[in-house]
């Protein structure tokens, strides 16, 4: 086990470090010149070399690469251009609000997707079945962006019984939660679907079901434990994207976590509060999938003993 | 089909319920549903630029947001006095040419990279499945819009960076494919008779998995559209004033609180219904293909 940790841990940083190069390669070979923004209105040519020299722009890139791997290693992520303080600060600051609208969002998806696909799966080729499936295609259809609005325009414009913007009060978590849920409730409950169709129509399900084991056993007991790792992982992997930054739904309801965050840095070119953001939530996220991984065990009583069964 | 054909007991009724029955009936109302959503979208916007609209980009300044079904103007207007209806048909343009060449790049560069990894193994599978999993763990929308905000919203970036956002999937599907056909007899046979690998892949193993791998591509558009549209509201678009799915919704967010709900909602349904023609199309079309696959064996 602990070798198998250490390899994922290899892997995760090794992850964090490409993904934290290819955005530093990005910004620098990009057009434009950040300097710009952030110099006085009409400057000169001096004064935006002094912005420049100031947030190190002068440097060839490689020498800022290195400067920057030096800093990083020493717990350093860069000072943000427009807030002029640490960059990880302006992060951190932003990361509860992503957090918990994250957290809100997969722990709803989970309690309507599982029973919403196990109950797919059971009715499997019926005429309710058939509609449910294209409800769920109908729901990963709409682009969630709009989904947002059409909510704000019912519940917050005309029937006025939740909050549009920002983060005042408890329920204003309810719409953006609400979008997010549409489209990961379609996702999630067509994979439990396709999953546990495998496995009520596996041999050992009809043997157990001569034994006279109970319906209801026979679905969560059997069908569904032998379906879960697939649907944690899909799961896990969903969460770990929501950390990422839930770029669009925190735009439409002015959510302020990091994906508005990041939207705003863009347009300023903070170079170094876009490399903290996503350096922050790849390694967040990379985290929750190692953590999914080390809950294998914990779910399969298989994964455990084909464990033991290798020492 | 006659009676006298069937075995004793089991009627044209039970067969016509029976679940082998029942999947088939379904995957085709799946298809002639998504057929029909995704047709009452996709011919009007092919036909935008010989209908008879108003300008897309030029609007009438004294018809300044007219609700849905006023004279002349079936979806009404925005505030610059453009007429919707002819900005979502030309816009739908845009974003289903993006669409379209995206996954055309995306599909022949999935298929071609999975199916070398399946057929080769080895350090061109190593190759390929590490790039699939590096790219699994990246921060998907942020990148897209880095690049776009970066290098500037024009057709060929966003088209590129959508199509290197999508290929993951074809090759996942085509490498896992090839790797069951590689093992066929046919396959040894053309070894055989000495045929080069390249031309056992292209001519013989790629074939026999195409259909499966292209309605995987086929359902990718619904996504690119998705994908082109999220990227145009966030403003990495195409640039105003040309019309874009997204950029029309963009637009008319900070006007729906004064009550032009209709310039957010009738482009999305749009996009939705699109998007929805082609998932269900693409659904269908995929339980076809299996028990097409698992009949001819």
């Amino acid at each position: 086990m602990p070798r198998y940790f250490l390899r994922r841990l290899g892997q995760t940083v090794l992850t964090a470090w490409f993904t934290v190069t290819i955005v530093f390669l990005l910004l620098r070979l990009a057009p434009g010149d950040p300097a710009a923004n952030y110099a006085p209105p009409n400057p000169t040519s001096e004064q935006l070399a002094a912005v420049r020299q100031e947030f190190g722009l002068d440097q060839p890139i490689l020498s800022q690469y290195l400067t920057y791997l030096g800093n990083l290693l020493q717990g350093d992520i860069g000072t943000s251009f427009q807030f002029r303080q640490p960059a990880l600060q302006v992060v951190m600051d932003r990361l509860p609000y992503t957090i918990t609208l994250a957290v809100a969002a997969i722990a709803v998806t989970a309690a309507v997707a599982i029973p919403l696909g196990v109950w797919m799966a059971r009715r499997g080729n019926t005429a309710p079945e058939l509609g449910a499936n294209i409800a769920t295609i109908a729901g990963q259809s709409m682009p969630d962006f709009w989904i947002g609005f059409v909510l704000l325009i019912v519940f917050a414009v005309n029937l006025q019984w939740l909050p549009s913007s920002g983060f005042n009060s408890m329920t204003a978590i309810v719409l953006p939660c609400l979008t997010i849920v549409v489209l990961q409730v379609a996702l999630i409950s067509r994979l439990v679907r396709r999953e546990m169709g495998v496995n009520l129509a596996a041999p050992y399900l009809t043997i157990a079901r001569s034994r006279g084991v109970s319906e209801r056993r026979l679905t969560w007991g059997y069908a569904f434990a032998n379906s879960s790792i697939p649907v944690v992982t899909a799961l896990g992997t969903r969460f770990a994207a929501m950390l990422n930054g839930v770029v669009i739904v925190e735009v439409v309801f002015k959510w302020p976590g990091v994906g508005e965050l990041v939207v705003d840095a863009l347009s300023r070119r903070d170079f170094p509060l876009i490399q903290a953001t996503v350096l922050v939530t790849v390694v967040l996220a990379l985290l929750v999938q190692l953590l999914v991984d080390l809950l294998y065990p914990l779910i399969d009583p298989r994964v455990r003993l084909g464990q033991e069964a290798r020492r | 089909m006659t009676d006298a054909a069937v075995p004793s007991n089991v009627g044209r009724r039970l067969l016509r319920r029976s679940a082998a029955a029942r999947k088939a009936r379904y995957s085709t109302i799946k298809i002639w549903l998504g057929a029909i959503c995704a047709g009452i979208v996709i011919i009007p916007v092919a036909l935008a630029r010989v209908l008879p609209l108003p300008d897309p980009v030029h609007g009438v300044l004294k018809e300044t947001s007219l609700p849905p079904f006023s004279p002349g103007h079936l979806l009404g207007t925005d505030p610059n006095g453009r007429d919707l209806l002819s900005r979502i048909l030309h816009g739908g343009q845009t974003s289903l040419l993006i669409g379209l060449l995206a996954i055309a790049l995306s599909g022949v560069l999935g298929i071609a990279a999975g199916a070398a990894a399946g057929y080769f193994g080895g350090w061109v599978d190593t190759i390929v499945s590490r790039l699939l999993e590096a790219q699994l763990s990246l921060p998907l929308l942020l990148m897209l819009l880095l690049v776009v905000a970066l290098f500037g919203p024009s057709v060929p970036v966003i088209t590129l960076v959508i199509a290197i956002a999508q290929w993951p999937e074809p090759a996942r599907l085509t490498r896992a494919l090839v790797l069951v056909e590689r093992e066929k007899p046919y396959v040894a046979a053309a070894q055989v008779l000495g045929l080069g690998r390249i031309k056992i892949i292209v001519r013989h193993i790629i074939p026999n998995i195409l259909s499966q791998s292209l309605v995987v591509v086929f359902l990718l558009l619904a996504q690119a559209v998705l994908l082109e549209s999220a990227l145009s509201f966030l403003g990495a678009g195409v640039q105003r004033p040309y019309p874009t799915w997204g950029g029309i919704i963009s637009d008319g967010r900070e006007l729906f609180v004064t009550g032009a709900w209709w310039l957010v909602t009738i482009p999305g349904i749009a996009i939705a219904l699109l998007v929805l023609g082609v998932n269900l199309l693409g659904d269908g079309l995929r339980d076809r293909v299996r028990r097409a696959k698992a009949v001819t064996g």
